[in-house]
């Protein structure tokens, strides 16, 4: 800094305000505190998904069944055991004794009310996933039984996600909508106080069913949106736990021995979309050669400084069914130029729709542009805000344009639907890509009860869409926290969930 | 007489700027592409639950019933919901007002501590070092982002000497103070050089005047004629000064509060305004105008404390 720092008026306040506050950096004990860069905006589980909402209320939230660890199956949550028609069509599920943190029973009943209001509330975002449910019942306290208009082999994954969660009936109906600021769970944790655009403070639920969890004392998570802001707080020990570690800085913590940088497993998934509506894109070979033109390793290389993997499926890395010898188009910018040649295509300009700001999208939108520059066709950068360029992709008002997907649920049925079942409502992620042999494919996988044929439905899915280049696949990357070195299990499993449970801070 | 029909008038005034301002700062934030229902229920939400939660709030209106709605509920006293966070405005606003509140208090005193020191300083040192340091940072000062001063602080006062926190806001009053004391010096070393330039040049001035020298030559000390005469008599243009930076002032906390993470009115309305919080945006910004026009009227007043012969 090059101007005189105002040292002779201060440093008998810098002395005194020091010492006064020694004192208040005392360690606090088993309570767990994360700097995160978002506020959560509600706690009820049907009217969002945003991550950071989800992320705090799968704290304090029971459901039914839960993913496990990695992600890849199905264990006990409320439900002790269950059992499932020869047929698929009805679920029978055996509740565990369990309290919710008010101190009444978890019911059958309310399973079933919690469950239904997933599926009717018209303002519940993801109804549709529960649409397979026809019934639901509750013939004792500790029995529930759905039955289901058809087989569905997503619904166990489904009642396994956030929006499942099992909600008290009787705090719900009488909250009304506050519900979703003063929830009652039978989750590991309790919501003890949300100061809003600062903290949210959760205490241990000593309710809660699974003997000798959680053991932490409690979880602070407080906001910091400042992604340097964040990462110092944690260097100077303000905070246990950090979250969105920025790319740049990972090695930089990494080489900090007080530190340990979490590079979990994820499902998450970068991606360009492409507008099969416009012209000559609604031509697979020009795609291909589109796809062949771009240089994944370089992508991935530069924008998460090689913490990421080149993506050779539209399946996560780290998801159900991936199928990791999917067939990917190698680099070759000659091959590419030839077949745009031999399409006739000829001074190709495309639109490339990014959210302007945006670090990775910068990078992105260079290295395309030079990449395809390459073969002849030019890029322009159309840069916007994040709405607004999310307002040009649902109006196929684009050429080319970067999305990211992270997984809500284990089972890879979601994501098929929503990228290439050509399904109207949402054409493809809106690339209007429609391939009758995918839609079907879809479709089957989605009632096929064998978990191994259902695999090879997925294999083959992953292949046509490939070879189709329904999109343009960029990067897998891991989820990446940092955490001090005392904080054991802050970990994320693949679909995001922070497993704070089993975390703990040692001495 | 001149005096009570400006105190009873101007709070009259204030009724046409902040229609204007609700006015324009409706329309700009309803001219910001982008859709909070899309914010809230994200990429993956179906077209009949994006319509069910648009009519929920309103926004299926057309913009000037929005407008004219906004307005009627505003005189019956009701500021409407938030979209993001579902609960009524004021709820969301009240705590936020102290932290900023105590930012704003604490930055202008610092920068009233740092501006009065170091242009007495440069007054009294004219053109020797101590000035020339003091030209250099109130030249160098007003173009440092307080953002990236924000940082610098924070590694230097933080990180190498553990002497504040990194961010946030605390409990207890000595907690503010401890906690603000990072932000509101960001805040001041970026206000103070303009108040700097501005008292050094009326000091100066004053040191000059004919009344002062006629008080020296009746042998008055030195440092009498400083602390009664021309200090006194520099202050007035840069109280001035300071309320005009009012404005500027509230929108140094908008940075400074995202960076520090102080949870008041600063990072609300950025949250806000990336969310398309529409009616958290606008009630927000009446709260600053109010303030801004609230703090000139206070300064005019303080100023003709100051000095009987100034006029309103």
């Amino acid at each position: 800094m090059t101007f005189d720092k105002p040292r002779r008026l201060l440093p008998a306040l810098l002395v005194a305000a020091a010492l006064v506050f020694a004192a208040a950096q005392a360690w606090a004990g088993g309570v767990l505190k994360i700097a995160r860069e978002q506020d959560s905006t509600t706690f009820d589980p049907i009217y969002t998904i945003l991550a950071p909402d989800i992320w705090v209320f799968n704290q304090f939230y029971s459901t039914l069944v839960r993913a496990n660890a990695d992600a890849t199956g199905i264990e006990p949550d409320l439900a002790e055991t269950w059992d499932i028609s020869p047929d698929g069509t009805v679920y029978t599920f055996h509740l565990r004794e369990a309290k919710f943190s008010d101190g009444t029973p978890v019911l059958a009943s309310d399973v079933v009310f919690s469950l239904l209001r997933a599926r009717d509330d018209e303002k519940s975002v993801l109804r549709s996933m529960f649409s397979p449910i026809d019934k639901a019942e509750a013939p004792d306290d500790r029995t529930v039984v759905l039955r289901l208009k058809g087989p569905s082999a997503p619904l166990m994954s489904t009642l396994a996600m956030f929006a499942a969660s099992i909600l008290p009936e009787h705090a719900v109906k009488a909250e009304g909508e506050a519900f979703g600021e003063k929830p009652v769970g039978s989750g590991a944790f309790v919501l003890k106080e949300w100061k809003r655009g600062d903290s949210i403070i959760l205490a241990r639920n000593p309710l809660y069913w699974e003997k000798g969890l959680p053991k932490l004392d409690g979880i602070e998570w407080i906001y910091v949106p400042n992604d340097n802001t964040r990462m110092l707080k944690l260097k100077a020990g303000e905070v246990d736990a950090a979250t969105f570690v920025p790319w740049n800085q990972i090695k930089e913590l990494q080489a900090d021995k007080n530190i340990q940088v979490q590079l979990d497993k994820s499902t998450r998934m970068d991606h360009i979309l492409v507008n099969h509506a416009h012209k000559p894109l609604d031509n697979k070979l020009v795609r291909q050669a589109l796809n062949m033109a771009i240089d994944q390793k370089a992508i991935v290389d530069v924008v998460t400084q090689g913490f990421g993997t080149p993506a050779n499926s539209f399946f996560p890395l780290d998801g159900m069914d991936y199928n990791p010898a999917n067939p990917n188009y190698p680099y070759d910018p000659e091959k590419a130029k030839k077949i745009l040649e031999e399409q006739g295509v000829k001074d190709l300009t495309l639109s490339f729709a990014l959210v302007a700001g945006d670090t990775a999208h910068d990078q992105i939108g260079v290295l395309v542009k030079d990449q395809l520059a390459k073969i002849g066709v030019t890029v322009n950068l159309n840069k916007m805000e994040g709405g607004q360029q999310w307002d040009a992709l649902v109006n196929g008002d684009y050429d080319i344009g970067v999305m990211w997907w992270v997984n809500d649920v284990f089972d890879p049925d979601e994501k098929a639907q929503f990228c290439v079942s050509g399904d109207p409502e949402n054409r493809s992620y809106y690339t209007n890509y429609k391939n009758p042999v995918v839609s079907d494919l879809v479709n089957k996988a989605a009632v096929e009860q064998n978990p191994e044929k259902r695999k090879q439905m997925y294999y083959e899915i992953q292949r046509i869409a490939k070879d189709d280049v329904h999109w343009i696949d960029l990067y897998y990357s891991p989820f990446r926290n940092a955490s001090r070195s005392n904080v054991k299990g802050f970990v994320q499993n693949p679909l995001g969930r922070y497993m704070l449970e089993t975390a703990d801070i040692v001495n | 007489m001149g005096r009570y029909r400006f105190i009873l008038w101007r709070p009259l005034q204030l009724v046409p700027v902040l229609l204007g301002v609700s006015l324009i700062s409706f329309l700009l934030v309803h001219s910001i592409p982008g859709d909070p229902v899309r914010v809230l229920l994200g990429t993956r939400a179906t077209a009949s639950v994006i319509e069910a939660t648009r009519a929920q709030y309103g926004l299926d209106q057309p913009l000037a019933l929005q407008y004219l709605y906004f307005l009627k509920n505003l005189a019956a006293g009701e500021f409407g919901k938030s979209i993001i966070f579902k609960v009524g405005i004021p709820k969301l606003v009240v705590g936020r007002i102290v932290p900023t509140l105590f930012l704003l208090g604490y930055a202008i005193l610092l920068s009233v501590v740092i501006a009065i020191g170091l242009a007495v300083l440069a007054a009294l040192y004219r053109g020797r070092l101590p000035d020339q340091l003091v030209r250099v940072y109130s030249t160098a000062g007003l173009g440092l982002p307080a953002f990236w001063l924000g940082i610098v602080l924070i590694i230097l006062f933080s990180i190498e000497l553990g002497l504040f926190p990194v961010s946030g806001y605390g409990e207890t009053p000595l907690e503010h103070l401890h906690h603000l004391f990072l932000p509101s010096l960001t805040i001041a070393l970026a206000l103070s050089p303009v108040l700097i330039r501005n008292l050094r040049a009326s000091l100066l001035v004053e040191m000059e005047a004919d009344y002062v020298k006629a008080a020296r030559s009746r042998g008055i000390a030195e440092a009498r004629i400083f602390r009664r005469h021309v200090f006194r008599n520099s202050l007035i243009p840069t109280i001035t000064l300071l309320g005009v930076n009012i404005g500027w002032l509230i929108g140094g906390t908008v940075v400074v509060e995202q960076v520090f993470s102080v949870p008041g009115l600063g990072s609300l309305m950025v949250s806000s305004i990336f969310a398309r919080d529409y009616l958290v945006v606008q009630v927000v910004t009446l709260a600053f105008a109010l303030a801004v026009i609230l703090t000139n009227f206070i300064v005019d007043i303080v100023t003709v404390a100051l000095d009987p012969r100034i006029k309103l």
